[in-house]
């Protein structure tokens, strides 16, 4: 059997291998976050809301998922929407869409993945940022 | 497990993905020379803030590949692998740290060793639980609507999680 020392320095060897294999990709979508970032303001994305809970919900889970950045912009942006009278619907959608789908890094999960995964994920993360904003606001008002 | 990693985009997607993306810089630069500046720094930003990460799932990779046998994902995360698997998958998601796509390597590896569909997908919507930023949540929007909606992202995780094997099992 092979001494463990040498297995790890092939294991070692073979996962940059596999970094390397990865690195342009990962690098792009890092480029293409810096332009949305740079490019798409929080004001952009407020204006892209009428008042209208379906609508806005469903306006909410499209723009959730082709924002990026780190998780706590979307509480930001989702609390000023709050403030502004959008609907809870609307926002929870939101922050759910913003953290489970990911426009900017599909063409990495794709190449990773594979075509049938990345489109049942991405649908299935669709969806349910519809449903679980639903019965999240649904238990809050049966609660109050 | 074996050291046969899983390189997987084969074919030269990334390059030319990094392509355009460096096209896309050259005509921002082109229109107004500071927005491609700052998107630069957001971008470096960025890098800095995932790089150490990357390198501790390379890192776990390698250890993975060789302490852990293909049984072993499979007896935990294949089929079978039941209530541990799902326990797994879920704890795994709330616990991951950094953005999504630096675990995909990973889980890419994982799936390739037997780890079952459903289950990664359940771990991608798990990851909707961000334990760093709960008390930002709770501050902006209450102690209530923080713990309903990670019970029902757990949920959600779990029944995405089945929906996939099911789909995957038609296939």
């Amino acid at each position: 059997m092979t001494p463990l020392s040498t297995r790890f320095k092939q294991a070692l060897a073979g996962t940059f291998k596999s970094l390397y294999s990865i690195l342009p990709m990962i690098l792009a979508v890092i480029g293409l976050v810096g332009l949305y970032q740079t490019i798409v303001t929080p004001q952009m994305l407020h204006s892209l809301f009428s008042g209208a809970p379906l609508q806005d919900t469903l306006i909410a889970t499209l723009v959730g998922g082709v924002s990026v950045g780190q998780p706590f912009l979307s509480y930001i942006i989702g609390g000023e929407l709050l403030k502004e009278g959008i609907s809870l619907y609307a926002v929870t959608a939101f922050i759910l869409a913003w953290v489970t789908l990911g426009v900017v890094q599909l063409p990495l999960e794709w190449a990773i993945f594979g075509s049938r995964f990345t489109i049942m994920r991405n649908l299935l993360s669709f969806i349910f940022a519809l449903l679980v904003s639903w019965v999240t606001v649904a238990t809050l008002s049966t609660l109050s | 497990m074996n050291t046969k990693q899983a390189p997987k985009p084969k074919n030269r997607s990334g390059w030319i993905m990094l392509l355009i993306t460096l096209l896309l810089y050259g005509v921002s630069a082109f229109l107004d020379v500071s927005i491609a500046r700052s998107a630069l720094n957001k971008s470096l930003d960025v890098l800095k803030m995932i790089a150490p990460i990357l390198l501790v799932v390379f890192f776990l990779l390698a250890l993975m590949n060789t302490f852990i046998k293909p049984k072993s994902i499979v007896r935990y995360l294949g089929k079978g692998s039941g209530l541990k698997g799902w326990f797994f998958a879920l704890a795994g998601g709330v616990l991951s740290h950094g953005s999504s796509y630096v675990w995909y390597p990973m889980l890419s590896e994982l799936r390739d060793h037997g780890a079952r569909d459903g289950l990664i997908v359940a771990f991608f919507y798990a990851r909707a639980i961000k334990l760093p930023w709960l008390p930002l949540m709770v501050g902006y929007f209450g102690i209530v609507f923080t713990l309903v909606l990670s019970f029902y992202i757990l949920l959600g995780a779990w029944i995405q999680g089945v929906i996939a094997d099911k789909i995957v099992a038609k296939i």
